[in-house]
């Protein structure tokens, strides 16, 4: 009996540690945030500002994440957050002659656009994954390769040119709202929620762990390791152009340079939600708290005045500290475990 | 050949906790002899070979190097180990210099002089013109002579060569010989450590055998054949009979179904057109010297290597080779050799590593994982096993080693297979966990369980019904229960 009860407290444990490290850290940054600025800590800047301008970067995190847990990496990820949009606004948008504001598209139906858009992104997720399982090329260059492909593409197709004037439903998952509650930070928890139940209570999900664990004792178990690395790069895609959209709708717009520079972030939330880059560990409530960290840091320096071009040093610098902070938190864990035996 | 000694050792002994590794060792080598030294696994060849180049200290004796021209700087004992240690992308005369480069007035390397120090090494094994390859493109025994170089460089008075041979074919291993020779007639004094006896009678002028420790025999090798050597090292309590007890289960009756049939199996110079059938219920052994093909057997019908030619039949079925998860699917549940490479996945915790070949089986009608049902077939293999966690939850990179062991075995009989195969079920793991292993295979085989396994461990191999030995990639022996330590480690010297 006695067993089961300790048994019950380190389960309890264990979940305490492997999903909510980062906790202390974020309550701390809330109490500093109220006394810097009173209209920190409202419902209204929590919901709207902070969760809402984290869920780009968290929707694309959750793509990443999913990849990194695999044992991979995909830098494309930020180019396709500019692609998917632009190219979804140039198969809709009207032909130039319709039109005063220069902007040229193909005129198709917003559904048949959008399963043309959603193929093509399939697609290139597809090839990288193959490129990565199949033919067992290094993922960095590979994924490097096409950011500079993709990127390319979308000044191509756009000619440089910004697209606005967008129809409603490419707006609407930018400033939409369900039951008074903006529908950014809506997707962001539901998204968040989803993709930790598919990690953690499917097969797929645990065989993407194992692979990143151990490449070869999954192959050993019997994993198809090549269709679950062709798997988390297709989804990762996926989550990119959803991402995109998003961002699309926030600004009413798309700009031929959407997206870039997305990826450090990405990475950088990642890696303090827990993730862990050589693959196999952290989860995706790790990740979760990781963008609302980075998100809650930056609403607070930009509540506190910090002169905008100083902005940027300070987040670099406050993710330095977070991965010490980090850092020495796992080494505390690792000295417990061999002081158990 | 004037007999001065080079290295004398006086009742040398070293102990780890309550085993004496080696006890009370005296020996000397002469000047430019080739010392043959063997023993079984667990002898204490490896605790001398530290000793002798100074990774660790003797408890009590003391080990001497005798030295004409005192020159201090150099190690006197240098040893070529059996794993590769050279950087595959750097050429053989970088790789011979690291550590150690010629440099100019500046500090810089000096480039003409690493090659030409190199070829003058290599040109004594008759190698010089490998120098500026990359060791990547090397052929085997190329990169052994890089090996021995890079160790004769440094200046060593005495060379031991680990196991040299692993990895080269009959051709390599008869010029390596030749040079070695060669070298002998130059002055160079080894000892030279292999479990192929046969070897060592074309290598060596004298052999020491150790056996639990003690030093139980040095002699001329022309006072020995394979035969006495076997008995020394083996020694007179072999025949005892062994501590773990098994149930004599009935012998194969006519009506036995057959559970795995191999037809003609062959692997380019690993495997010659290999026969065998496995009857349910049976516990089958293979073993061999390394590289004589037992493992290769495991590793072509578990779907980890493609055969060149041949096929298998699982219970009348045939097998796709070459694909994993097709032969788990068929029935065949796998333990790999090695479980740090592909035998568990450490940031998982216990119950997910013993369970992953059927994570299939606890989805609910949501597709969804079921937590309890994975618990519940976790707790049973944990029972079987006697997997000591504190619950399915923990993180198998907090087990000790056996234990670790023990969830990579649970693994593979996961998937209640139809044969159990089983590469070295025990190796690195300390008694009681060993034990602990064999009463489980046990119970399994009470249960008509069949297992196939392969090892070098006598202990292993006693659990068996049959064993095969295995040489040169072909079956040379078949012995049944009781299986004896002498007639296998006779059996693995081949056809002499």
């Amino acid at each position: 009996m006695s067993s089961v009860d300790t048994q019950k407290k380190k389960k309890k444990a264990i979940f305490l540690n492997k999903n909510f490290a980062l906790l202390p850290i974020l309550v701390v940054i809330f109490i500093a945030g109220s006394f810097i600025n009173p209209a920190f800590l409202t419902v209204n800047n929590l919901l709207n500002n902070v969760l809402t301008t984290s869920a780009v970067l968290g929707v694309l995190v959750i793509g990443e994440a999913i990849i990194l847990i695999g044992g991979f990496f995909d830098l494309s990820l930020q180019s396709i957050v500019g692609f998917g949009p632009m190219l979804l606004a140039v198969l809709v948008s009207p032909k130039t002659s319709e039109l005063l504001d220069g902007n040229d598209g193909y005129a198709l139906p917003g559904l048949v656009g959008f399963l043309i858009a959603l193929a093509i992104i399939v697609a290139i997720g597809t090839f990288n994954g193959f490129m990565v399982a199949k033919l067992k090329l290094n993922a960095f260059i590979v994924t490097l390769a096409m950011l500079i492909l993709i990127q390319g593409f979308t000044l191509g197709i756009s000619g440089g040119q910004t697209y606005s004037g967008l129809p409603r439903y490419m707006t609407y998952l930018g400033d939409g709202q369900i039951l008074g509650l903006p529908v950014q930070a809506i997707i962001f928890v539901v998204l968040f929620a989803a993709a930790y139940v598919f990690m953690k209570y499917t097969v797929s999900g645990r065989n993407i762990y194992a692979m990143g664990g151990n490449l070869n004792a999954a192959k050993a178990a019997g994993i198809n390791v090549t269709r679950v690395t062709i798997g988390i790069f297709m989804t990762g895609a996926v989550f990119a152009m959803f991402s995109g959209l998003m961002l699309t709708g926030r600004i009413a717009s798309v700009t031929a340079n959407q997206g870039d520079g997305m990826i450090f972030t990405v990475f950088a939330a990642s890696v303090i939600g827990g993730i862990s880059l050589e693959g196999g560990r952290g989860n995706l409530i790790g990740a979760g708290i990781g963008v609302i960290l980075l998100g809650v840091i930056q609403n607070i320096l930009t509540l506190s005045n910090v002169p905008s071009f100083w902005i940027n040093a300070a987040y670099g610098a406050i993710i330095l500290g977070a991965l010490l902070v980090g850092w020495v938190s796992s080494r505390n864990r690792t000295t417990t475990r061999s002081n158990k035996g | 050949m004037e007999q001065k000694a080079k290295i004398i050792l006086k009742n040398v002994t070293k102990t780890f906790g309550p085993t004496k590794a080696l006890d009370s060792v005296t020996l000397s080598v002469m000047q430019g002899q080739s010392m043959a030294l063997i023993g079984k696994n667990g002898a204490g060849k490896s605790t001398l070979i530290s000793l002798l180049t100074n990774l660790d200290k003797p408890d009590s004796g003391e080990i001497l190097v005798v030295d004409e021209d005192d020159n201090s700087e150099i190690n006197q004992i240098g040893c070529v180990y059996q794993r590769s240690s050279l950087t595959p992308y750097l050429t053989a005369a970088e790789n011979i210099a690291i550590g150690n480069f010629s440099k100019n007035r500046l500090g810089l390397i000096n480039w003409a002089k690493v090659q030409t120090r190199a070829e003058d090494l290599l040109d004594e094994w008759g190698f010089a013109h490998i120098a500026k390859f990359q060791v990547s493109d090397l052929e085997p025994l190329e990169k052994k002579i890089v090996e021995i170089c890079r160790v004769i460089s440094t200046g060593p008075r005495v060379l031991i060569l680990d196991e040299p041979t692993a990895g080269l074919d009959i051709t390599s291993t008869e010029l390596l010989f030749e040079r070695m020779h060669s070298a002998h007639r130059r002055g160079v004094t080894s000892i030279y450590i292999s479990h192929h006896l046969q070897e060592i009678f074309q290598v060596c002028d004298a052999v020491a055998v150790l056996r639990d420790g003690k030093l139980v025999e040095v002699n001329d090798i022309s006072a020995h054949n394979i035969e006495s050597l076997v008995s020394l090292m083996v020694g007179p309590e072999a025949t005892k009979s062994k501590t773990v007890q098994q149930k004599d289960r009935s012998s194969h009756s006519e009506n036995q179904k057959e559970i795995l049939s191999v037809n003609g199996l062959t692997v380019e110079s690993k495997l010659k057109s290999l026969d065998l059938k496995i009857f349910e219920g049976e516990c089958i052994g293979v073993t061999g010297l390394d590289g004589s093909g037992h493992t290769q057997l495991l590793e072509v019908i578990t779907g980890v290597t493609v055969p060149t030619s041949g096929n298998m039949k699982l219970k009348g079925a045939t097998i796709t080779p070459g694909n994993i998860s097709e032969s788990i699917e068929h029935g065949i549940g796998f333990c790999p050799e090695d479980r740090h490479f592909n035998g568990y996945v450490p940031a998982l915790s216990v119950a997910e590593n013993a369970t992953m070949p059927i994570q299939k089986e606890f989805r609910n009608k949501f597709k969804l994982i079921n937590g309890k049902a994975r618990e519940s077939s976790y707790n049973k293999l944990a029972n079987a096993w006697s997997i000591k966690a504190w619950g399915p939850e923990q993180p198998i990179e907090e087990l000790s080693g056996g234990n670790q062991q023990k969830v990579a075995l649970a693994r593979a009989v996961s998937s209640n297979p139809h044969l159990l195969v089983l590469n070295n079920p025990t190796s690195g793991v300390d008694v009681s966990a060993k034990d602990s292993i064999y009463k489980t295979i046990g119970d399994l085989l009470e249960k008509k369980q069949t297992v196939l396994l392969a090892s070098s461990d006598i202990s292993d191999l006693e659990i068996c019904d049959r064993v095969l030995v295995f040489f040169d990639g072909e079956i040379v022996g078949e012995f049944e229960k009781p299986i004896q330590d002498a007639v296998i480690a006779a059996a693995v010297q081949g056809k002499s």
